[in-house]
Protein backbone atom coordinates (compact mmCIF):
# COMPACT_ATOMS: atom_id res chain seq x y z
CA UNK A 1 0.00 0.00 0.00
CA UNK A 2 1.34 3.41 -0.91
CA UNK A 3 2.47 5.82 1.75
CA UNK A 4 -0.02 8.63 1.80
CA UNK A 5 1.34 11.93 2.91
CA UNK A 6 -0.32 14.05 0.28
CA UNK A 7 -2.27 17.04 1.43
CA UNK A 8 -6.01 16.74 1.25
CA UNK A 9 -7.10 18.65 -1.83
CA UNK A 10 -10.35 20.35 -2.60
CA UNK A 11 -11.58 17.33 -4.54
CA UNK A 12 -11.20 14.81 -1.75
CA UNK A 13 -12.49 17.09 0.95
CA UNK A 14 -16.18 16.70 1.67
CA UNK A 15 -17.45 17.37 -1.81
CA UNK A 16 -19.52 20.31 -2.80
CA UNK A 17 -23.25 19.87 -2.67
CA UNK A 18 -23.51 20.19 -6.41
CA UNK A 19 -21.20 17.30 -7.26
CA UNK A 20 -21.42 14.69 -4.57
CA UNK A 21 -23.80 11.78 -4.55
CA UNK A 22 -26.81 11.76 -2.31
CA UNK A 23 -25.85 8.70 -0.35
CA UNK A 24 -28.24 6.15 1.08
CA UNK A 25 -26.68 4.49 4.12
CA UNK A 26 -28.22 1.07 4.77
CA UNK A 27 -26.71 0.29 8.19
CA UNK A 28 -26.69 2.89 10.97
CA UNK A 29 -26.64 1.45 14.47
CA UNK A 30 -28.86 3.44 16.78
CA UNK A 31 -29.96 2.51 20.25
CA UNK A 32 -31.05 3.41 23.72
CA UNK A 33 -28.76 5.31 26.07
CA UNK A 34 -30.34 3.99 29.23
CA UNK A 35 -32.77 1.24 30.12
CA UNK A 36 -35.15 4.00 31.20
CA UNK A 37 -35.55 4.99 27.55
CA UNK A 38 -37.80 1.96 27.09
CA UNK A 39 -39.83 2.32 30.29
CA UNK A 40 -42.59 4.44 28.71
CA UNK A 41 -43.28 1.62 26.26
CA UNK A 42 -43.17 -1.33 28.65
CA UNK A 43 -45.66 -2.70 31.13
CA UNK A 44 -44.79 -2.00 34.77
CA UNK A 45 -43.86 -5.62 35.35
CA UNK A 46 -41.61 -5.81 32.31
CA UNK A 47 -40.03 -2.42 33.01
CA UNK A 48 -39.10 -3.60 36.50
CA UNK A 49 -37.65 -6.79 35.11
CA UNK A 50 -35.72 -4.97 32.40
CA UNK A 51 -34.39 -2.53 34.96
CA UNK A 52 -33.26 -5.27 37.34
CA UNK A 53 -32.01 -7.87 34.90
CA UNK A 54 -31.74 -6.31 31.44
CA UNK A 55 -30.81 -8.39 28.45
CA UNK A 56 -29.09 -11.70 28.03
CA UNK A 57 -26.24 -12.23 25.69
CA UNK A 58 -24.20 -9.12 25.97
CA UNK A 59 -20.76 -9.35 24.50
CA UNK A 60 -19.76 -12.98 24.12
CA UNK A 61 -16.08 -12.12 23.66
CA UNK A 62 -15.79 -9.36 26.26
CA UNK A 63 -14.01 -7.59 23.46
CA UNK A 64 -14.62 -5.51 20.35
CA UNK A 65 -12.54 -2.89 18.54
CA UNK A 66 -12.12 0.86 18.87
CA UNK A 67 -13.42 2.11 22.20
CA UNK A 68 -16.10 -0.33 23.41
CA UNK A 69 -16.97 -0.91 19.76
CA UNK A 70 -17.21 2.77 18.87
CA UNK A 71 -15.05 4.98 16.74
CA UNK A 72 -12.76 6.72 19.25
CA UNK A 73 -13.55 10.05 17.60
CA UNK A 74 -17.30 9.81 18.23
CA UNK A 75 -17.48 8.01 21.57
CA UNK A 76 -18.74 10.39 24.25
CA UNK A 77 -21.01 10.68 27.23
CA UNK A 78 -23.90 9.51 25.04
CA UNK A 79 -22.19 6.22 24.26
CA UNK A 80 -23.64 3.60 26.56
CA UNK A 81 -21.84 0.60 27.88
CA UNK A 82 -23.57 -2.74 28.25
CA UNK A 83 -26.41 -2.01 25.84
CA UNK A 84 -24.49 -2.54 22.63
CA UNK A 85 -22.44 0.06 20.79
CA UNK A 86 -24.97 2.37 19.18
CA UNK A 87 -25.61 5.99 18.35
CA UNK A 88 -27.86 7.46 21.03
CA UNK A 89 -27.36 11.15 20.33
CA UNK A 90 -29.58 12.16 17.42
CA UNK A 91 -28.01 15.60 17.06
CA UNK A 92 -24.55 14.12 16.84
CA UNK A 93 -25.68 11.52 14.31
CA UNK A 94 -27.22 14.19 12.15
CA UNK A 95 -24.09 16.34 12.34
CA UNK A 96 -21.52 13.58 11.90
CA UNK A 97 -23.20 11.37 9.39
CA UNK A 98 -26.24 12.82 7.68
CA UNK A 99 -24.91 16.37 7.27
CA UNK A 100 -21.22 15.61 7.66
CA UNK A 101 -21.06 12.78 5.13
CA UNK A 102 -23.92 13.76 2.86
CA UNK A 103 -26.21 10.88 3.76
CA UNK A 104 -29.62 11.72 2.34
CA UNK A 105 -31.44 8.64 3.61
CA UNK A 106 -30.25 6.56 6.55
CA UNK A 107 -31.54 3.16 7.59
CA UNK A 108 -31.55 2.73 11.36
CA UNK A 109 -30.79 -0.85 12.19
CA UNK A 110 -30.67 -0.83 15.98
CA UNK A 111 -28.37 -3.08 17.98
CA UNK A 112 -29.57 -2.69 21.56
CA UNK A 113 -32.23 -5.35 21.09
CA UNK A 114 -30.54 -7.90 18.86
CA UNK A 115 -30.13 -10.20 21.82
CA UNK A 116 -33.92 -10.48 22.06
CA UNK A 117 -33.51 -13.00 19.25
CA UNK A 118 -31.58 -15.27 21.60
CA UNK A 119 -33.81 -15.17 24.67
CA UNK A 120 -35.71 -18.23 25.89
CA UNK A 121 -38.64 -16.13 27.19
CA UNK A 122 -40.31 -15.17 23.93
CA UNK A 123 -42.91 -12.90 25.54
CA UNK A 124 -40.29 -10.83 27.35
CA UNK A 125 -38.17 -10.63 24.21
CA UNK A 126 -41.12 -9.66 22.03
CA UNK A 127 -42.24 -6.93 24.43
CA UNK A 128 -38.74 -5.44 24.46
CA UNK A 129 -38.75 -5.41 20.66
CA UNK A 130 -42.11 -3.66 20.61
CA UNK A 131 -40.84 -1.04 23.05
CA UNK A 132 -37.68 -0.43 21.04
CA UNK A 133 -39.74 0.00 17.88
CA UNK A 134 -42.00 2.56 19.51
CA UNK A 135 -39.01 4.35 21.01
CA UNK A 136 -37.39 4.57 17.57
CA UNK A 137 -40.53 5.83 15.85
CA UNK A 138 -41.20 8.48 18.49
CA UNK A 139 -37.65 9.71 18.91
CA UNK A 140 -35.71 9.07 15.71
CA UNK A 141 -38.23 8.88 12.87
CA UNK A 142 -40.21 11.78 14.27
CA UNK A 143 -37.06 13.85 14.56
CA UNK A 144 -35.71 13.82 11.00
CA UNK A 145 -37.32 12.84 7.72
CA UNK A 146 -34.07 11.33 6.44
CA UNK A 147 -34.23 8.41 8.86
CA UNK A 148 -35.81 5.06 7.99
CA UNK A 149 -36.07 2.03 10.25
CA UNK A 150 -35.43 -1.70 10.04
CA UNK A 151 -37.71 -2.77 12.87
CA UNK A 152 -36.79 -5.20 15.63
CA UNK A 153 -38.55 -8.54 15.90
CA UNK A 154 -38.06 -11.72 17.85
CA UNK A 155 -37.71 -14.26 15.01
CA UNK A 156 -37.99 -17.23 17.37
CA UNK A 157 -41.65 -16.34 17.90
CA UNK A 158 -43.01 -15.96 14.36
CA UNK A 159 -46.61 -15.40 15.48
CA UNK A 160 -45.80 -12.45 17.73
CA UNK A 161 -43.26 -11.17 15.22
CA UNK A 162 -45.95 -11.15 12.53
CA UNK A 163 -48.33 -9.30 14.85
CA UNK A 164 -45.66 -6.68 15.49
CA UNK A 165 -44.99 -6.31 11.77
CA UNK A 166 -48.69 -5.77 11.17
CA UNK A 167 -48.88 -3.31 14.10
CA UNK A 168 -46.23 -0.88 12.87
CA UNK A 169 -45.25 -2.10 9.40
CA UNK A 170 -47.56 0.42 7.79
CA UNK A 171 -45.59 3.34 9.20
CA UNK A 172 -43.99 5.11 6.25
CA UNK A 173 -40.59 5.14 7.93
CA UNK A 174 -40.53 1.41 8.64
CA UNK A 175 -39.04 -0.24 5.59
CA UNK A 176 -37.57 -3.57 6.76
CA UNK A 177 -37.26 -6.09 9.56
CA UNK A 178 -34.00 -7.20 11.14
CA UNK A 179 -33.28 -10.92 11.54
CA UNK A 180 -30.11 -11.42 13.63
CA UNK A 181 -28.03 -14.29 12.19
CA UNK A 182 -27.82 -16.23 15.42
CA UNK A 183 -30.73 -18.69 15.25
CA UNK A 184 -31.58 -22.28 16.08
CA UNK A 185 -33.10 -22.70 12.60
CA UNK A 186 -32.01 -21.45 9.19
CA UNK A 187 -34.11 -18.64 7.75
CA UNK A 188 -35.43 -20.54 4.74
CA UNK A 189 -37.37 -22.95 6.96
CA UNK A 190 -41.16 -22.76 6.94
CA UNK A 191 -41.14 -22.16 10.68
CA UNK A 192 -40.61 -18.50 9.83
CA UNK A 193 -43.32 -18.23 7.18
CA UNK A 194 -45.65 -16.04 9.28
CA UNK A 195 -42.89 -13.43 9.44
CA UNK A 196 -42.37 -13.42 5.68
CA UNK A 197 -46.09 -13.35 4.97
CA UNK A 198 -46.36 -10.29 7.21
CA UNK A 199 -43.47 -8.67 5.34
CA UNK A 200 -45.31 -9.27 2.07
CA UNK A 201 -48.48 -7.68 3.49
CA UNK A 202 -46.52 -4.63 4.61
CA UNK A 203 -44.07 -4.29 1.73
CA UNK A 204 -41.05 -4.74 4.02
CA UNK A 205 -37.62 -6.06 3.12
CA UNK A 206 -36.00 -8.89 5.08
CA UNK A 207 -32.70 -7.55 6.42
CA UNK A 208 -30.23 -10.02 7.92
CA UNK A 209 -27.47 -8.80 10.23
CA UNK A 210 -24.99 -10.83 12.26
CA UNK A 211 -25.62 -10.89 16.03
CA UNK A 212 -26.27 -13.27 18.90
CA UNK A 213 -24.38 -16.22 17.40
CA UNK A 214 -23.49 -18.55 20.23
CA UNK A 215 -25.54 -16.73 22.86
CA UNK A 216 -28.79 -17.61 24.60
CA UNK A 217 -30.81 -20.30 22.84
CA UNK A 218 -28.57 -20.17 19.77
CA UNK A 219 -26.06 -22.85 18.75
CA UNK A 220 -22.29 -22.24 18.80
CA UNK A 221 -21.20 -19.86 16.08
CA UNK A 222 -19.29 -22.46 14.07
CA UNK A 223 -19.35 -26.19 13.49
CA UNK A 224 -16.08 -26.22 15.43
CA UNK A 225 -17.68 -24.60 18.44
CA UNK A 226 -16.66 -21.25 19.84
CA UNK A 227 -13.82 -19.21 18.35
CA UNK A 228 -11.50 -18.21 21.19
CA UNK A 229 -10.86 -14.61 20.22
CA UNK A 230 -12.91 -11.72 18.90
CA UNK A 231 -10.80 -11.29 15.76
CA UNK A 232 -11.06 -15.03 15.17
CA UNK A 233 -14.83 -14.88 15.55
CA UNK A 234 -15.08 -12.24 12.82
CA UNK A 235 -13.63 -14.72 10.34
CA UNK A 236 -16.72 -16.90 10.79
CA UNK A 237 -19.13 -14.15 9.80
CA UNK A 238 -19.60 -15.02 6.13
CA UNK A 239 -20.63 -18.52 7.19
CA UNK A 240 -23.57 -17.10 9.17
CA UNK A 241 -24.97 -15.45 6.08
CA UNK A 242 -24.07 -18.34 3.80
CA UNK A 243 -26.02 -20.83 5.92
CA UNK A 244 -29.17 -18.71 5.90
CA UNK A 245 -28.92 -17.90 2.21
CA UNK A 246 -28.43 -21.53 1.17
CA UNK A 247 -31.43 -22.41 3.29
CA UNK A 248 -33.53 -19.81 1.52
CA UNK A 249 -32.44 -21.12 -1.88
CA UNK A 250 -33.01 -24.82 -1.24
CA UNK A 251 -36.22 -24.43 0.78
CA UNK A 252 -37.67 -22.66 -2.23
CA UNK A 253 -38.05 -19.42 -0.30
CA UNK A 254 -37.56 -17.20 -3.33
CA UNK A 255 -40.49 -18.81 -5.15
CA UNK A 256 -42.64 -18.95 -2.02
CA UNK A 257 -42.21 -15.22 -1.46
CA UNK A 258 -41.73 -13.84 -4.95
CA UNK A 259 -42.04 -10.18 -4.01
CA UNK A 260 -39.65 -10.08 -1.07
CA UNK A 261 -36.12 -8.71 -1.22
CA UNK A 262 -33.32 -9.71 1.12
CA UNK A 263 -30.68 -7.32 2.44
CA UNK A 264 -27.46 -8.76 3.87
CA UNK A 265 -26.06 -6.16 6.26
CA UNK A 266 -22.49 -5.94 7.57
CA UNK A 267 -21.47 -9.07 5.72
CA UNK A 268 -18.83 -7.61 3.42
CA UNK A 269 -19.11 -9.12 -0.04
CA UNK A 270 -15.86 -10.58 -1.39
CA UNK A 271 -17.10 -14.02 -0.37
CA UNK A 272 -20.14 -13.84 -2.62
CA UNK A 273 -18.67 -14.78 -6.04
CA UNK A 274 -17.07 -18.11 -5.02
CA UNK A 275 -20.10 -18.89 -2.89
CA UNK A 276 -22.58 -18.59 -5.73
CA UNK A 277 -20.26 -20.36 -8.17
CA UNK A 278 -20.07 -23.36 -5.88
CA UNK A 279 -23.80 -23.37 -5.25
CA UNK A 280 -24.53 -23.37 -8.98
CA UNK A 281 -22.01 -26.17 -9.53
CA UNK A 282 -23.50 -28.36 -6.80
CA UNK A 283 -27.07 -27.68 -7.92
CA UNK A 284 -26.37 -28.93 -11.45
CA UNK A 285 -25.65 -32.46 -10.21
CA UNK A 286 -28.02 -32.51 -7.21
CA UNK A 287 -30.97 -30.60 -8.64
CA UNK A 288 -33.21 -33.66 -8.48
CA UNK A 289 -33.03 -33.67 -4.65
CA UNK A 290 -34.70 -30.26 -4.37
CA UNK A 291 -36.47 -30.10 -7.71
CA UNK A 292 -38.60 -27.11 -6.71
CA UNK A 293 -35.43 -25.06 -7.09
CA UNK A 294 -36.07 -24.40 -10.74
CA UNK A 295 -33.28 -22.01 -11.55
CA UNK A 296 -29.59 -21.63 -10.89
CA UNK A 297 -29.14 -20.55 -7.27
CA UNK A 298 -27.07 -17.59 -8.44
CA UNK A 299 -30.05 -16.32 -10.42
CA UNK A 300 -32.25 -16.19 -7.33
CA UNK A 301 -29.50 -14.56 -5.30
CA UNK A 302 -28.39 -11.95 -7.80
CA UNK A 303 -31.98 -10.98 -8.55
CA UNK A 304 -33.37 -10.85 -5.03
CA UNK A 305 -30.54 -10.45 -2.53
CA UNK A 306 -28.62 -7.22 -1.99
CA UNK A 307 -25.37 -6.96 -0.11
CA UNK A 308 -24.39 -3.97 2.02
CA UNK A 309 -20.80 -3.05 1.28
CA UNK A 310 -19.38 -2.59 4.78
CA UNK A 311 -16.84 -3.76 5.80
CA UNK A 312 -15.44 -3.56 2.27
CA UNK A 313 -12.65 -6.10 1.93
CA UNK A 314 -9.19 -4.83 1.01
CA UNK A 315 -7.88 -7.35 -1.54
CA UNK A 316 -4.24 -7.65 -2.49
CA UNK A 317 -3.72 -6.37 -5.12
CA UNK A 318 -6.21 -3.57 -4.38
CA UNK A 319 -7.48 -3.43 -7.96
CA UNK A 320 -8.91 -6.94 -7.53
CA UNK A 321 -11.90 -5.26 -5.94
CA UNK A 322 -13.05 -4.34 -9.45
CA UNK A 323 -13.14 -8.00 -10.50
CA UNK A 324 -15.01 -9.00 -7.34
CA UNK A 325 -17.62 -6.30 -7.97
CA UNK A 326 -17.97 -7.45 -11.57
CA UNK A 327 -18.21 -11.16 -10.67
CA UNK A 328 -21.20 -10.58 -8.42
CA UNK A 329 -22.86 -8.00 -10.67
CA UNK A 330 -22.12 -5.49 -7.93
CA UNK A 331 -23.44 -2.70 -10.10
CA UNK A 332 -26.86 -4.12 -9.29
CA UNK A 333 -26.32 -6.14 -6.09
CA UNK A 334 -24.25 -3.86 -3.80
CA UNK A 335 -25.51 -1.00 -1.68
CA UNK A 336 -23.49 1.28 0.55
CA UNK A 337 -23.53 0.97 4.34
CA UNK A 338 -21.40 2.89 6.83
CA UNK A 339 -21.96 0.98 10.09
CA UNK A 340 -21.81 4.30 11.95
CA UNK A 341 -20.81 4.73 14.82
CA UNK A 342 -18.69 1.58 14.98
CA UNK A 343 -14.90 1.55 14.83
CA UNK A 344 -14.79 -0.51 11.63
CA UNK A 345 -17.13 1.79 9.75
CA UNK A 346 -16.71 2.82 6.11
CA UNK A 347 -16.64 6.50 5.25
CA UNK A 348 -18.82 7.01 2.15
CA UNK A 349 -16.32 9.48 0.69
CA UNK A 350 -13.58 6.86 0.74
CA UNK A 351 -15.44 3.68 -0.07
CA UNK A 352 -15.19 2.03 -3.50
CA UNK A 353 -14.19 5.37 -4.93
CA UNK A 354 -12.14 3.86 -7.75
CA UNK A 355 -15.31 2.52 -9.37
CA UNK A 356 -16.81 4.32 -12.31
CA UNK A 357 -19.21 7.13 -11.38
CA UNK A 358 -22.20 5.34 -12.90
CA UNK A 359 -21.48 2.26 -10.78
CA UNK A 360 -21.04 4.38 -7.66
CA UNK A 361 -24.39 6.01 -8.39
CA UNK A 362 -25.99 2.56 -8.33
CA UNK A 363 -24.19 1.37 -5.20
CA UNK A 364 -24.51 4.55 -3.16
CA UNK A 365 -28.09 5.35 -4.09
CA UNK A 366 -30.13 3.50 -6.69
CA UNK A 367 -29.69 -0.09 -5.50
CA UNK A 368 -30.93 0.74 -2.02
CA UNK A 369 -34.11 2.15 -3.55
CA UNK A 370 -34.60 -1.14 -5.38
CA UNK A 371 -33.87 -3.18 -2.25
CA UNK A 372 -36.23 -1.34 0.08
CA UNK A 373 -39.34 -0.61 -2.00
CA UNK A 374 -40.81 1.69 0.65
CA UNK A 375 -37.90 4.09 0.17
CA UNK A 376 -39.53 5.10 -3.10
CA UNK A 377 -42.86 5.80 -1.47
CA UNK B 1 10.32 25.27 6.82
CA UNK B 2 7.81 27.30 8.77
CA UNK B 3 7.62 27.78 12.52
CA UNK B 4 4.36 27.70 14.44
CA UNK B 5 3.81 28.31 18.13
CA UNK B 6 1.45 25.64 19.45
CA UNK B 7 1.00 26.53 23.10
CA UNK B 8 2.80 27.12 26.33
CA UNK B 9 4.74 24.09 27.39
CA UNK B 10 2.85 23.79 30.66
CA UNK B 11 -0.40 23.37 28.72
CA UNK B 12 0.90 20.10 27.33
CA UNK B 13 2.13 17.97 30.23
CA UNK B 14 3.43 14.41 29.81
CA UNK B 15 0.63 12.25 28.43
CA UNK B 16 -1.12 15.28 26.97
CA UNK B 17 -2.06 15.95 23.41
CA UNK B 18 -3.18 19.01 21.51
CA UNK B 19 -4.67 19.01 18.04
CA UNK B 20 -4.12 22.19 16.09
CA UNK B 21 -4.96 23.40 12.64
CA UNK B 22 -1.98 24.87 10.85
CA UNK B 23 -2.21 26.31 7.38
CA UNK B 24 -5.07 24.10 6.30
CA UNK B 25 -3.77 20.91 7.84
CA UNK B 26 -4.55 19.44 11.22
CA UNK B 27 -1.68 18.24 13.37
CA UNK B 28 -1.64 16.42 16.69
CA UNK B 29 1.13 17.39 19.12
CA UNK B 30 1.90 14.86 21.84
CA UNK B 31 4.00 15.02 24.98
CA UNK B 32 5.36 11.51 25.47
CA UNK B 33 7.21 11.26 28.75
CA UNK B 34 8.53 14.79 28.42
CA UNK B 35 9.41 14.77 24.74
CA UNK B 36 7.17 16.34 22.16
CA UNK B 37 6.12 14.77 18.87
CA UNK B 38 3.74 15.78 16.10
CA UNK B 39 1.78 13.72 13.60
CA UNK B 40 -0.48 14.76 10.77
CA UNK B 41 -4.05 14.16 11.94
CA UNK B 42 -4.76 11.90 9.01
CA UNK B 43 -4.38 8.15 8.90
CA UNK B 44 -2.68 6.84 5.74
CA UNK B 45 -5.30 4.07 5.57
CA UNK B 46 -8.61 5.91 5.21
CA UNK B 47 -7.80 9.51 6.15
CA UNK B 48 -9.36 9.17 9.60
CA UNK B 49 -8.60 11.79 12.26
CA UNK B 50 -5.73 9.68 13.53
CA UNK B 51 -4.70 11.92 16.40
CA UNK B 52 -8.11 11.53 18.06
CA UNK B 53 -7.38 7.87 18.65
CA UNK B 54 -6.55 6.10 21.87
CA UNK B 55 -2.99 6.59 23.17
CA UNK B 56 -1.68 3.32 24.49
CA UNK B 57 1.52 1.30 24.53
CA UNK B 58 3.11 -1.44 22.53
CA UNK B 59 1.41 -4.81 22.95
CA UNK B 60 3.56 -7.74 21.87
CA UNK B 61 3.24 -11.51 21.99
CA UNK B 62 6.63 -13.21 22.13
CA UNK B 63 4.94 -16.58 22.07
CA UNK B 64 1.34 -17.82 21.85
CA UNK B 65 -0.83 -16.82 24.82
CA UNK B 66 1.84 -14.50 26.24
CA UNK B 67 1.12 -10.77 26.14
CA UNK B 68 3.72 -8.13 26.95
CA UNK B 69 2.98 -4.45 27.33
CA UNK B 70 5.68 -1.83 27.04
CA UNK B 71 6.34 1.77 25.93
CA UNK B 72 3.17 3.03 27.61
CA UNK B 73 2.02 6.25 26.00
CA UNK B 74 4.04 5.83 22.81
CA UNK B 75 1.49 4.15 20.54
CA UNK B 76 -1.54 5.77 18.92
CA UNK B 77 -4.44 3.58 17.79
CA UNK B 78 -6.48 5.06 14.94
CA UNK B 79 -10.14 5.73 15.82
CA UNK B 80 -11.26 4.02 12.60
CA UNK B 81 -10.13 0.45 11.93
CA UNK B 82 -7.58 0.42 14.74
CA UNK B 83 -4.25 0.66 12.93
CA UNK B 84 -1.46 1.39 15.44
CA UNK B 85 1.31 3.98 14.99
CA UNK B 86 4.47 4.79 16.92
CA UNK B 87 3.96 8.37 18.07
CA UNK B 88 7.71 8.98 18.22
CA UNK B 89 8.27 8.46 14.50
CA UNK B 90 4.90 7.90 12.79
CA UNK B 91 5.73 4.34 11.77
CA UNK B 92 2.94 1.78 11.88
CA UNK B 93 3.32 -1.11 14.28
CA UNK B 94 2.32 -3.80 11.80
CA UNK B 95 4.45 -2.62 8.88
CA UNK B 96 6.83 0.09 10.10
CA UNK B 97 8.89 0.27 6.92
CA UNK B 98 6.06 0.76 4.46
CA UNK B 99 3.12 2.25 6.34
CA UNK B 100 3.62 5.43 8.31
CA UNK B 101 1.79 8.54 9.34
CA UNK B 102 3.41 11.83 8.48
CA UNK B 103 5.37 13.26 11.37
CA UNK B 104 6.69 16.74 12.03
CA UNK B 105 9.39 18.23 14.19
CA UNK B 106 8.54 19.85 17.46
CA UNK B 107 10.77 21.82 19.81
CA UNK B 108 10.44 23.46 23.16
CA UNK B 109 11.89 26.93 23.06
CA UNK B 110 12.11 29.92 25.30
CA UNK B 111 9.00 32.00 24.97
CA UNK B 112 10.91 35.04 23.81
CA UNK B 113 12.98 33.27 21.20
CA UNK B 114 14.66 35.85 19.00
CA UNK B 115 13.12 34.58 15.78
CA UNK B 116 9.59 35.37 16.93
CA UNK B 117 7.99 37.52 14.33
CA UNK B 118 8.18 41.04 15.70
CA UNK B 119 5.29 42.18 13.54
CA UNK B 120 2.83 40.15 15.58
CA UNK B 121 1.53 41.97 18.59
CA UNK B 122 2.63 40.35 21.83
CA UNK B 123 1.42 40.75 25.35
CA UNK B 124 3.41 40.61 28.53
CA UNK B 125 2.34 37.70 30.69
CA UNK B 126 3.38 36.93 34.18
CA UNK B 127 4.09 33.26 33.69
CA UNK B 128 7.66 32.28 33.20
CA UNK B 129 7.32 30.00 30.26
CA UNK B 130 8.61 27.88 27.48
CA UNK B 131 6.59 27.34 24.34
CA UNK B 132 5.99 24.31 22.16
CA UNK B 133 6.88 25.04 18.56
CA UNK B 134 5.89 23.01 15.53
CA UNK B 135 8.03 23.01 12.41
CA UNK B 136 6.45 22.20 9.05
CA UNK B 137 8.88 21.41 6.30
CA UNK B 138 12.18 19.67 5.77
CA UNK B 139 14.76 21.30 8.01
CA UNK B 140 15.15 19.70 11.34
CA UNK B 141 15.71 21.77 14.44
CA UNK B 142 17.54 20.36 17.41
CA UNK B 143 14.91 18.53 19.35
CA UNK B 144 15.04 19.54 22.99
CA UNK B 145 13.61 17.25 25.60
CA UNK B 146 11.33 19.33 27.75
CA UNK B 147 13.29 18.42 30.84
CA UNK B 148 16.54 19.77 29.46
CA UNK B 149 15.22 23.17 28.56
CA UNK B 150 15.90 25.99 30.95
CA UNK B 151 12.95 26.64 33.16
CA UNK B 152 11.67 29.57 35.15
CA UNK B 153 12.94 32.08 32.66
CA UNK B 154 11.23 35.35 33.10
CA UNK B 155 10.16 36.99 29.89
CA UNK B 156 7.51 38.05 27.53
CA UNK B 157 5.61 35.46 25.61
CA UNK B 158 3.30 35.53 22.67
CA UNK B 159 -0.28 35.21 23.90
CA UNK B 160 -1.47 33.65 20.70
CA UNK B 161 -0.11 32.89 17.30
CA UNK B 162 -2.05 33.94 14.28
CA UNK B 163 -1.06 30.68 12.59
CA UNK B 164 -2.10 28.19 15.20
CA UNK B 165 -5.55 27.60 16.49
CA UNK B 166 -7.49 24.78 18.02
Amino acid sequence: MAIDTIERTSTDARGSASTRLTTIDTDIHHGIYSKTDLFPYLSKVTADRFNDYGLIGGNLYAYNGGVRGYRADVVDAHSPGGLGAAATNIDRTLADLMDGCGVGIGLLTGSSLYSAAAMPDLDYASELCRAFNDFTIEHWLARDARFRFAMAICPQDPQQAAQEIDRIGGHPGVVAIIMPCGAPRAFGQRFYNPIYEACERNNLTVAIHFATEGTGVNPPPTSAGYPTYYCESRQARPSFYQAHLASMVFEGWFDKFPTLKVAMLEAGFAWVPPYIWKMDQDWKGLRYQTPWVNRLPSEYILERVRFATQPVEEPNPPEAIHSIVEWMDGKNTLMFASDYPHWDWDDPQQTLNTLKPEIRQRIFHDNALDTFPKLRA
Amino acid sequence: MSRHVVCQAQELPPGGRKIVEVRGRTVGVFNVNGTYYALLNRCPHRNAPLCQGVVTGLVQGPEPYKIEFSRDGEVLRCPWHGWEFDITNGRSVFNPHRIRAKSYDVAVEPADAPDDDPSIETFPVVVEQNIVVLYLGRSRPNRLPASSVGTNRAGTTRAASTEVRE
